[in-house]
């Protein structure tokens, strides 16, 4: 709205002529009709301009009696109109647009006989009727039809359990210019009543069951006008259809597709469209040169002859309604390879909304493999690929049809799974029209849109193209632009953004625009589970990528957001709890934040999260065991963590064979085994061999190094006169060194605070060789140059004392040699690290 | 090459095929009013030089491929103030140049929604 106003300040926009700012109105949504007619009563006149107002689709908006009502003083000259749903169905008299010419429906199937009724009766021009999965209509509602709309020359009805004569019948009476007539998918029709219908040029039975073709034959051959029958989807016979072909002179086109007992048969000067490709074959016979590319031919020809146009409409609207309920069906996967794509995505070419509408749906419908097993498959994303599907689909996005930008905008996410595919979208400029359809009022767009940045997001090289496009800028605004409770949108745009902070560049764009507030706000207000999670996630990412320390201080300073994090531990989602407990570990290696969650009962939280790790998923066990490693940072923490009882669940989560977890859990242990209480705690549960096991056998590198530095933690000596262990000691010895030879990669990635280095120089002091081999070890590998923490390990080791520990173990020759040996390296590197600082 | 003057006294000499893309000005050539230039009263110098600039690249085959125009186009559009815009939307309805209506419409579009 502030953009409008200042529309209208400098120059005078309200000068424009009319028939631009009607040209303006029509790229707009309803919404933005609506707040521009808002802005002054030059435009409020010009949004009512009767030309705005002669067709409306309603689809995408919510209606109800009073929306109607307010709308009416607008609508009596309203001619078209398309709606979806019974509860819009019931709203529509409510409009008074008594001069409503077409008309149609989809969702139909909660629509009663007295709703079509009560319409009827006030849309007395009524001429087109379209209601789709019309299940509940019955032929009383249909007489109603006839007598009330005597101008109907078209309707289509589908999914009726029976059509009575009398209702046909009554049809036939009223409606003198019924032309074009179709009962889709019905079970019972009395096809004898169909005969009287002299007026009908087209008719469809398409997927209708219960058919006496006998009966049909002899009275259809006798309509007088009839020039286009789709039987496609019956039990039809060759014989029935020669028969017909043979005695109406008047029918030019019989659609027999996917009928089971119907083969291909040549009749002359007729079309009879039985499969594919023979139908491009028939179809050329309907005009007089033979073209290759039938619909480009057409499509190029369009206007010239009117009768042609009819018949290919027609033709379009019964392959379409054919292909799309067979899409639904799994299995005909030769069909699909063979012909079928090729035929959606000529059809998404077409000039009839209906038509694109469903030839999209169907191509959603079979890349799916199928209701049950929601994997794509990636053979046919890859024909619809070479078909140059994309740009067609991006056209329609592009289109300003919403429901046909929702639809195609929705097969996006599962045509990235083929990788090529996600490639393609990229290039043709889908990123741009996806961000520009996410900012879109209309829910309906937009929660596509959204979505399918969500997943386009997932992909690498999708996420600098999308940052780049503004999408971060444009994920955020969302958030805070709909309500709370707008649960899919802000699921999606979570996921997003979450995806997005994964990556180091992008989290700082997310950063810089404000991200983190919108993530708190969501973890911190949102009530549904599915955005909790993915906020949480998105928080957990921001903490573990970018500048680590810049964005968990960031993260940290948002009012109530750890608050938020450790109220979501408790949630009795898994996955909620599994993000919360994945971002409260990446904030915690920062001083603020640890001091924070402390405070706000998280070690409670996570101690009572870890003591459920029999029923949790690995993911959550990892998360919950990282989240304790980073708080047992501090002696009050560590002490804390084992009075709670954490250390039980962290001993049973070091005997996982799952590497992240035993991994985690080892790092836990490794800090909480420098307090004495906790050391022996572990010692008493049966932790030294669970730790031992995993210092010579697990595959993680990290983990047996950390093990092993629990381990040495545990026999400093202390524990040893109390538990009297010496030959332990021995085993640590060598478990240490089956852990480690020279670097290991993964240590780089531990930050150690001060009091962790000086328990490590502290080591170098006590007269036990093996501690002070793993002492000197230890730090070789948190101050060799390429760690990525080494500079602030050498920062913390600049006092003298550090450096006379590491001489004195260098220089001492009773020392074993790999103590002196890895001492001297550490003295080298500090030299290094103090030339840098 | 055809002359058309400016409601500011600017003169601007053109090719005929870029100025053909206006319909007004098409007319114009056709009834052979146009002699001496053609007088564009309802347009200033400024603006009319922005859509001899625009008319130029857009002149057929010469611009570019689509790819190209469409991203010339965006530059071009993008960067201009809301006072030239409303000006260039008045200046195309007059001279009739349904392309640059269109490129100017929907920029007003956009920055509505």
């Amino acid at each position: 709205m502030n953009r409008v106003n200042s529309l209208s300040d400098d120059p005078n926009w309200t000068s424009l002529p009319k028939d631009i700012v009607l040209d303006l109105f029509t790229r707009l949504n309803y919404n933005d009709r609506a707040s521009l007619s808002s802005t002054c009563s030059t435009w409020r006149s010009h949004g009512s301009s009767s030309f705005l107002w002669s067709s409306l689709d309603i689809r995408a908006y919510e209606f109800n009696p009073s929306i109607a009502a307010s709308l009416a003083p607008r609508c009596a000259n309203l001619e078209k109109l398309k709606f979806r749903g019974v509860e819009t169905a019931d709203a529509l008299i409510h409009l008074k647009a008594k001069n409503l010419v077409e008309l149609s429906g989809d969702f139909c199937w909660m629509i009663t006989d007295a709703t079509l009724s009560m319409i009827a009766a006030r849309h007395e021009a009524l001429e087109v009727l379209q209601l789709g999965r019309s299940e509940l209509i019955t032929s009383d509602a249909i007489r109603v039809l006839a007598i009330c709309c005597p101008k109907l020359r078209k309707l289509h009805l589908s999914r009726l359990r029976d059509v009575a004569s009398a209702a046909i019948e009554s049809l036939a009476e009223h409606c003198t210019q019924l032309s074009d007539l179709a009962f889709i998918d019905c079970m019972d029709i009395d096809v004898e009543a169909l005969g009287k219908v002299s007026s009908l040029r087209y008719l469809s039975v398409a997927g209708t069951t219960i058919i006496n073709w006998n009966v049909a034959i002899e009275s259809w051959k006798k309509l007088p006008k009839l020039t286009g029958l789709d039987v496609s989807g019956t039990s039809i016979y060759n014989i029935d259809i020669s028969k017909l072909l043979e005695s109406s002179k008047s029918l030019e086109v019989v659609c027999a597709l996917h009928c089971p007992f119907v083969s291909y048969d040549r009749v002359k000067g007729k079309a009879l469209l039985t499969r594919f490709p023979n139908i491009f074959d028939e179809l050329s016979s309907i005009f007089d040169e033979k073209p290759k590319d039938i619909f480009s031919y057409w499509r190029s020809l369009i206007g010239k002859d009117k009768s042609i146009d009819e018949k290919m409409h027609w033709i379009e609207w019964s392959i379409s309604l054919t292909l799309q309920r067979r899409a639904e069906l799994e299995g005909m996967d030769d069909f699909w390879m063979d012909h079928g794509a090729k035929l959606l995505l000529i059809l998404l070419k077409s000039s009839q909304e209906d038509v694109q509408e469903r030839a999209v749906k169907a191509l959603a419908d079979i890349i799916v493999i199928d209701d049950e097993d929601p994997r794509i498959d990636l053979a046919r994303v890859d024909l619809v690929l070479r078909g140059g599907g994309i740009r067609l689909l991006l056209d329609l996005a592009n289109s300003s049809r919403e429901v046909l930008q929702s639809e195609a905008t929705k097969t996006i996410p599962n045509l990235a799974a083929n990788a090529e595919a996600a490639k393609a979208i990229a290039e043709e400029g889908w990123i741009n029209v996806l961000i520009r359809l996410a900012k879109s009022t209309t829910r309906l767009v937009a929660v596509e849109a959204i979505g399918a940045l969500w997943s386009l997001s997932e992909r690498e090289e999708c996420k600098t193209a999308i940052a780049q496009a503004g999408g971060v800028k444009a994920l955020v605004e969302l958030i805070f632009r709909w309500k709370i409770t707008s649960h899919g949108i802000m699921e999606r745009a979570a996921g997003a953004l979450a995806n997005l902070a994964a990556d180091d560049k992008c989290s700082a764009d997310v950063s810089r625009v404000g991200g983190v507030g919108a993530l708190v706000k969501l973890v911190r207000d949102s009530e549904y589970e599915g955005v909790q999670e993915q906020a949480a996630r998105g928080l957990a990412n921001m903490a573990a990528h970018g500048e680590c320390n810049k964005n968990n201080t960031i993260v940290g300073q948002v009012h109530d957001a750890l608050e938020a994090l450790v109220k979501l531990t408790k949630s009795i989602h898994e996955e909620v709890k599994r993000e919360a407990a994945g971002a409260l570990w990446h904030l915690s290696f920062h001083e603020n934040n640890r001091e924070s969650i402390v405070t706000l009962g998280g070690i409670e939280a996570l101690v009572t999260l870890a003591k459920s790790y029999a029923t949790a998923s690995t993911g959550l066990q990892e998360r919950v065991a990282g989240a304790i490693w980073g708080l047992s940072v501090s002696e009050a923490n560590s002490i804390a963590i084992g009075d709670e009882g954490g250390i039980p669940p962290l001993v049973a989560l070091a005997k996982s064979e799952v590497v992240n977890v035993h991994e985690t859990a080892a790092g836990a242990l490794w800090n909480l085994s420098f307090y004495l209480g906790n050391a022996l705690e572990i010692v008493e549960l049966g932790g030294v061999p669970t730790l031992i096991q995993l210092c010579s056998c697990s595959p993680s590198r990290m983990a047996r190094f950390i093990s092993a530095l629990a381990l040495a933690y545990i026999f400093d000596g202390r524990v040893e006169e109390m538990v009297g262990a010496r030959t332990t000691s021995a085993n640590v010895y060598e478990c240490f060194f089956l852990a480690a030879k020279a670097r290991i990669h993964e240590a780089g990635h531990i930050r150690c605070s001060g009091p962790e280095i000086g328990r490590f120089v502290t080591m170098l002091r006590i007269d036990c060789p093996t501690l002070k081999s793993c002492a000197a070890f230890a730090l070789f590998q948190f101050t060799v140059p390429k760690a990525r923490h080494a500079r602030h390990h050498a920062s913390l080791m600049q006092n003298a004392e550090e450096a006379i520990a590491l001489k004195s173990v260098a220089a001492d020759t009773k020392n074993p040699p790999e103590a002196q040996f890895f001492a001297k390296f550490v003295l080298r590197n500090l030299v290094y690290h103090a030339a840098k600082l | 090459m055809i002359v058309l003057k400016s409601s500011d006294g600017e003169t601007f000499e053109i090719e005929e095929a870029v100025a053909l893309q206006s319909q007004t000005i098409a007319h114009m050539v056709e009834d052979d009013c146009v002699e001496n230039g053609i007088p564009l009263a309802n347009v200033t110098g400024e603006i009319l030089a922005k859509i001899i600039e625009y008319c130029k690249k857009h002149v057929e085959g010469g611009g570019g491929s689509e790819e190209e125009l469409k991203i010339w186009d965006k530059e071009f559009i993008e960067n201009i103030d809301q006072s030239t815009l409303f000006n260039l939307i008045l200046a195309a309805n007059y001279l009739n140049i349904k392309t640059l209506l269109d490129l100017t419409c929907q920029r007003v579009a956009d920055m509505i929604s």
